[in-house]
């Protein structure tokens, strides 16, 4: 499909998503009393397979892409549907399916798990529209659309005070981090006069003695993205909510949200503030965004090596990840030939990151369902009574810390190899140490599973609950978590390639 | 006519199914899998045979069939190469590896043995990886199929894992021929880094590539590092594949996990020692013959070891009181006359023992099994005697074998063995090193004849001396059959090449074997005996009274001593109650017993080396972990520092997060100069 019928259609993948999340919302308004937990779970997760489908066949048939008449644009260039948007919306697709099934075993008892679908559903269509985005205003928006289900999804658990809490303060943070993105908006209209990218891009080239005022915009907007991506200084939220929250809703938020943020910030730091323009008017955000990424890096990974809980072990661990895929941003040089390639190697490491960690988060949400603790002490010895799910958690885990022959050794390899290739080994060797450190506290998890001992006999009989659909989820995510090395060559190859033309 | 050749990949894959059978099914099967075994090497030989048969109808067949890693710099492929040698080889491994499953019959499943599915599966891969190492065309695939028979053997000697001594013995066969496989692997990353190919054949190939290379040729640039003279760095590479050869050929001083791996099943002994893994180490040279004849230092280092290794073996063979343990040491020793005729330019001469040595040997160790079920798993000779009398099918065919291996006329051995001496006489004049090796070669012949009619003398002839040996068990048909036809094929192998007899008599044509290899049928070019010959750096000068006078000569020493050799086993334990003479040996006694205390120092070199560890290892500590505890402390009291921002309160982050983005305001805006 080169060239689409009805020019919307490209947006077909977030229509999708958007139409399932409303025809679940149809059907439990209509007959709230029939309303059940599977029939959700499985319209929600067709409807995010259908759009996973649509997107890899969009990809596969280069709608979009520079081989067949470039980026399709609509709604006067307020949306852009590009290869990197398709790409992005996969990831969030297939986050999505994971979530939806797993969370199926997750509200078996839940009174209203509804909502939860529904919920999830919308914020996915916001993720999807972010990724599309042309204009600073559609951004925004989006970017509401994606945090005002997170905050409800969070809280979803209304009679637990931690689920509550949680939400509250994600929602406050939340709130301030919205304000201060856009004041940055309104600040950078101010300096160029347009919202749309490649207006903004023109109007930085003649921005003169405005360049303070873009400038001080530039930073909020990088504030924005810090929240949406969790990173330092606005990670404050994250190991509250995904320690708060419904562990899918971790799982998704963790996974998801974080790779929509990346997507924003690629996009806009691409094409509405070029690298070159913005150095010739002294703005140099990569410099900021290298601060970002470092400290954000060691404050993930060294938190995380000190946490009791697997959970927020895991939420530290995210923040550590945001802080390598900002590498991505900050590994950049003006006119340097290798700035595809990192931001490229950004992007495989983002989808190769949705199902290793969506599958940790899941085998969390596993815990949760037996009824086990939430310490690392709790998991003594589960691979004697769950050896399939344990032995994907050991996956996950490995793989999260980058060793061979998993795929998140390659992604990460291809990251540091093209921050070297573009002069920033400092970032590159920073990366490599803060994954020994992570090496330590991902192993504590597959000790413990594996050659601890339980704490007492009785501690795994909560362990004869066998939930299909959320173990289906886990094994998958685990043999994508595998497959994904074979089958990095064209993943880095598409992204590399979809990143190439930003530049 | 159908394409013979294009059945070449079945001779392979047959075993290899076989191996799936057994390995899959095997246990649902009756005789645990080894009617497919038969099958599948009885096939094989069927279509090896059809394959020769094209090779003498002047087929040839040379073709990449996969390429599994192409580069820039050079492809990395699986082929196949048939010429007049490893079509040879392929009817000998075939038929040996048939014969063996069929003896395993008599000797696996009518003792009862348990896990014979195992066993089964693991002949029939040992099978297919060598015959999948004799028809590759190029040394990384040869290589491979090389490692799969070292795996193999692994399995096979271990196979009883419950008794102490098979795994150990595994492990040293193992761990020993993997030594020597390090310097082989070496050697083809030199290959591919000095001509970017490993082909053994064509144009294009390595050998020929070398040939060009060298002046005065000189017509062909290829890699040497540093700047290193051609010459001597394809001698370097030569000797790095060398030492994959000595440790599968069991050649010194890598020859001490072959007597070890005597704990294997014995037609397992009889399957590595006469066609497979320790054929593979001399037809691998034979293989790249024409790279080695291109370095006269390498051919000359080859057949002095092999001279050395044929004696050396050969006296420790003359001291040891189990049967398996005589045949070891011969087989060291035979082998070590293979080296010794490639490195003396003999090519057909070693190819010609390679063939006649299987037979025999094969013979031999099945003749010893059978002696072997007979004593109810009882290997020591001085236990047996009288047998003569009791198992005749046996005895006679062990005879025959030992006649062969002991090169009395007209048996296979003479003739080979004396043909590979003959090449090494007219060869070593001017060539100190091989006139060593012809030297010790000559001496190995009495020692030889010997220690081979001592184990006769004492198995066979005399008085039984325990009961067991008074009324042994029987033996059937299928421990028969095998005998019968190797012990005939060990009386006529020798007339395939009767070089002596075409001289003396001048009968033009009898030596077949000599036009087999010299592509008279079929072949290809530049993997002839002729092209060796050529290319080589010897000529040949008659010692005595012009080239008939040195045949005579040769063939009548060499005869004479195997005969007083033989004589004097006769006199010492020919009687009817023989008794031990190897105290009157002295001192010599015990470092013969101890096989001259090489196992003692391979181990202290082991250990030596891992006091090199040992400080590896200090670095490692020290060092290396030292660095990483310290990240780690580091990581951990950081940690616990990060956790304390974490305060639960959103006010607090909220303004974190807004000092935060005023840090960043204030650095990019000074950095960038905004306001001023």
């Amino acid at each position: 499909m080169a060239e689409p019928l009805v020019a919307w259609t490209a947006l077909s993948p977030a229509l999708l998503l958007g139409v399932t999340g409303l025809a679940l919302l149809l059907v439990d308004t209509a007959r709230p009393k029939s309303r059940s937990n599977t029939s959700m779970a499985v319209v929600s997760a067709v409807g995010a397979l259908a759009s996973l489908a649509v997107t890899v066949w969009f990809v596969v048939a280069g709608t979009g892409s520079a081989a067949t008449g470039g980026a399709i644009t609509l709604f006067a260039e307020a949306v852009k549907v590009d290869t990197m948007a398709l790409f992005f919306t996969a990831i969030f697709a297939s986050v999505t399916a994971l979530v939806v099934v797993a969370a199926h075993d997750y509200f078996h008892d839940h009174d209203n798990p509804a909502a939860f679908y529904s919920l999830t559903l919308f914020a996915a269509t916001g993720m999807a529209l972010l990724a599309v985005a042309n204009s600073l205003a559609v951004v925004f928006v989006a970017l509401e659309m994606v945090s005002l289900p997170s905050y409800a999804l969070v809280a979803f658990l209304k009679t637990n005070r931690g689920s509550v809490e949680a939400g509250l303060k994600y929602f406050l943070v939340g709130a301030l981090s919205s304000a201060v993105f856009l004041f940055g908006i309104s600040l950078v209209y101010a300096a160029t006069g347009s919202l749309i990218f490649a207006d903004v891009a023109a109007g930085m080239e003649s921005v003169g003695s405005l360049a303070g005022v873009a400038g001080v915009g530039i930073v909020m907007i990088i504030g924005g993205v810090a929240f949406k991506t969790a990173s330092v200084p606005f990670h404050f939220w994250a190991p509250e909510a995904y320690e708060g929250a419904p562990a899918p809703v971790s799982a998704f938020l963790s996974s998801a949200s974080k790779a929509a943020g990346f997507v924003i910030a690629f996009r806009v730091f691409t094409e509405a503030f070029p690298l070159g323009v913005s150095l010739s008017a002294d703005i140099n955000w990569v410099l900021a965004f290298g601060i970002l990424a470092a400290v954000t890096m060691t404050l993930g990974n060294f938190a995380a090596a000190v946490q009791e809980e697997v959970k927020r072990m895991l939420a530290y661990s995210s923040i550590g990840h945001a802080g390598y895929a900002l590498i991505g941003l900050a590994a950049l040089s003006a006119d340097a030939p290798g700035n595809g390639a990192v931001m490229g190697a950004a992007m495989a490491h983002l989808l190769v990151y949705g199902f290793m960690n969506t599958g940790a988060f899941l085998f969390v949400v596993m815990a949760e369902r037996w009824g086990i603790g939430r310490t690392f002490e709790d998991y003594a010895g589960l691979a004697r009574r769950a050896p399939v799910a344990c032995t994907a958690m050991a996956v996950f885990m490995f793989s999260l810390a980058g060793l061979p022959p998993f795929a998140g050794f390659f992604s990460k390899y291809f990251l540091f190899l093209g921050a070297i290739d573009n002069g920033f080994v400092w970032l590159a060797a920073l990366g490599a140490v803060n994954s020994v450190v992570s090496l330590y506290y991902y192993s504590r998890v597959v000790k413990a599973m594996f050659l601890d001992d339980p704490a007492s006999a009785g501690a795994l009989d909560a362990l004869d609950v066998r939930p299909t659909a959320l173990y289906a989820a886990v094994v998958f995510a685990a043999v994508a978590t595998v497959l994904l090395l074979p089958g990095f060559g064209p993943i880095i190859e598409t992204a590399q390639s979809a990143a190439s033309l930003l530049f | 006519m159908v394409n013979a050749f294009a059945y070449v990949p079945a001779v392979v894959l047959l075993p290899f199914f076989s191996f799936l059978i057994a390995l899959g099914a095997g246990r649902y099967l009756p005789k645990g899998g080894a009617f497919g075994g038969i099958t599948a090497t009885a096939g094989s030989l069927l279509l090896s045979l059809w394959v020769a048969a094209a090779v003498a109808g002047g087929g040839e067949y040379n073709e990449t069939i996969y390429t599994w890693a192409g580069g820039e710099q050079f492809e990395l492929t699986f082929g196949l190469l048939i010429d007049p040698l490893s079509a040879l080889m392929l009817v000998i491994v075939s038929l040996v590896a048939v014969l063996v499953h069929v003896f395993s019959l008599g000797y696996m499943n009518d003792e009862g043995e348990t896990g014979l599915p195992r066993y089964y599966a693991g002949l029939g891969l040992f099978t297919a990886s060598m015959l999948g190492f004799v028809v590759a065309d190029n040394l990384l695939m040869a290589f491979m199929f090389f490692e799969l028979v070292g795996l193999c053997s692994y399995l096979l000697i271990g196979f009883h894992f419950r008794e102490p001594g098979p795994p150990s013995a595994a492990k040293k066969a193992f761990l020993v021929t993997r030594f020597g496989d390090y310097f082989f692997l070496v050697g083809v990353v030199a290959v591919f880094a000095t001509f970017g190919t490993a082909a053994f054949a064509g144009e294009g190939s390595f050998p020929a590539l070398a040939a060009a290379a060298l002046p005065p040729d000189g017509s062909v640039d290829v890699w040497t590092p540093g700047g290193l003279d051609v010459g001597t760095w394809f001698t370097v590479i030569g000797l790095l594949v060398l030492g994959g050869v000595i440790g599968k050929s069991a050649q010194f001083p890598l020859h001490t996990w072959l007597p070890d791996a005597m704990e294997g099943p014995t037609p397992v002994s009889a399957l590595i020692h006469a066609a497979t893994m320790v054929a593979a180490g001399v037809y691998l040279v034979a293989r790249m013959y024409g790279f080695y004849t291109l370095s006269p230092t390498a051919l000359a280092v080859i057949a002095f070891i092999g001279g050395f290794t044929a004696l050396f073996a050969a006296t420790m063979g003359v001291v040891k009181d189990e049967l398996k343990q005589v045949l070891a040491y011969s087989t060291i020793s035979q082998y070590g006359y293979m080296m010794l005729a490639l490195g003396a330019g003999g090519y057909v001469a070693a190819v010609f023992h390679l063939t006649t040595h299987a037979f025999f040997k094969a013979l031999l160790f099945l003749g010893a099994g059978s002696v072997i079920i007979a004593m109810h798993h009882n290997e020591d000779m001085w236990d047996m005697g009288g047998l003569k009398s009791r198992m005749p099918v046996t005895y006679y065919t062990f005879l025959a074998g030992s006649l062969a291996l002991a090169g009395i006329f007209p048996f296979a051995g003479f003739w080979s063995k004396d043909e590979i001496l003959y090449e090494a006489l007219v060869h070593a004049p001017g060539e100190p090193l091989l006139f060593g090796g012809y030297l010790m070669g000559l001496l190995a012949v009495p020692v030889t004849a010997f220690y081979t009619f001592r184990m006769v003398f004492l198995t066979f002839h005399g008085e039984p001396r325990t009961e067991t040996a008074r009324d042994p068990e029987p033996v059937r048909w299928n421990v028969k059959g095998p005998l019968t036809v190797l012990g005939s094929l060990a009386v006529v192998t020798g007339l395939i090449n009767m070089v002596p007899v075409k001289t003396v008599f001048e009968l033009k044509g009898i030596d077949y074997l000599h036009r087999w290899l010299n592509n008279e049928w079929g072949g290809i070019e530049g993997l002839s005996s002729h092209h060796y010959a050529d290319i080589g750096p010897y000529s040949s000068q008659p010692i005595v009274g012009g080239e008939v006078g040195t045949v005579l000569a040769g063939a009548a020493v060499s005869l004479g001593l195997a005969l007083a050799g033989l004589g004097l086993a006769w006199q010492l334990y020919g009687g009817a109650s023989p008794a031990e003479h190897t105290a009157k040996l002295g001192g010599i006694k015990d470092v013969l017993y101890n096989n001259y205390y090489l196992d003692e120092l391979q181990v202290w070199l082991a250990y030596r080396t891992e006091d090199v560890a040992g400080v590896a290892d200090v670095f490692d500590q020290g060092i290396i972990d030292g660095v990483v505890n310290g990240v780690s402390s580091v990581s951990l009291a950081g940690g616990g520092r990060i956790r304390l921002i974490q305060t639960g309160l959103v006010s607090q982050y909220a303004g974190m997060i807004t000092l935060g983005l005023i840090a960043l305001l204030v650095i990019l805006s000074v950095g960038g100069g905004w306001f001023l």
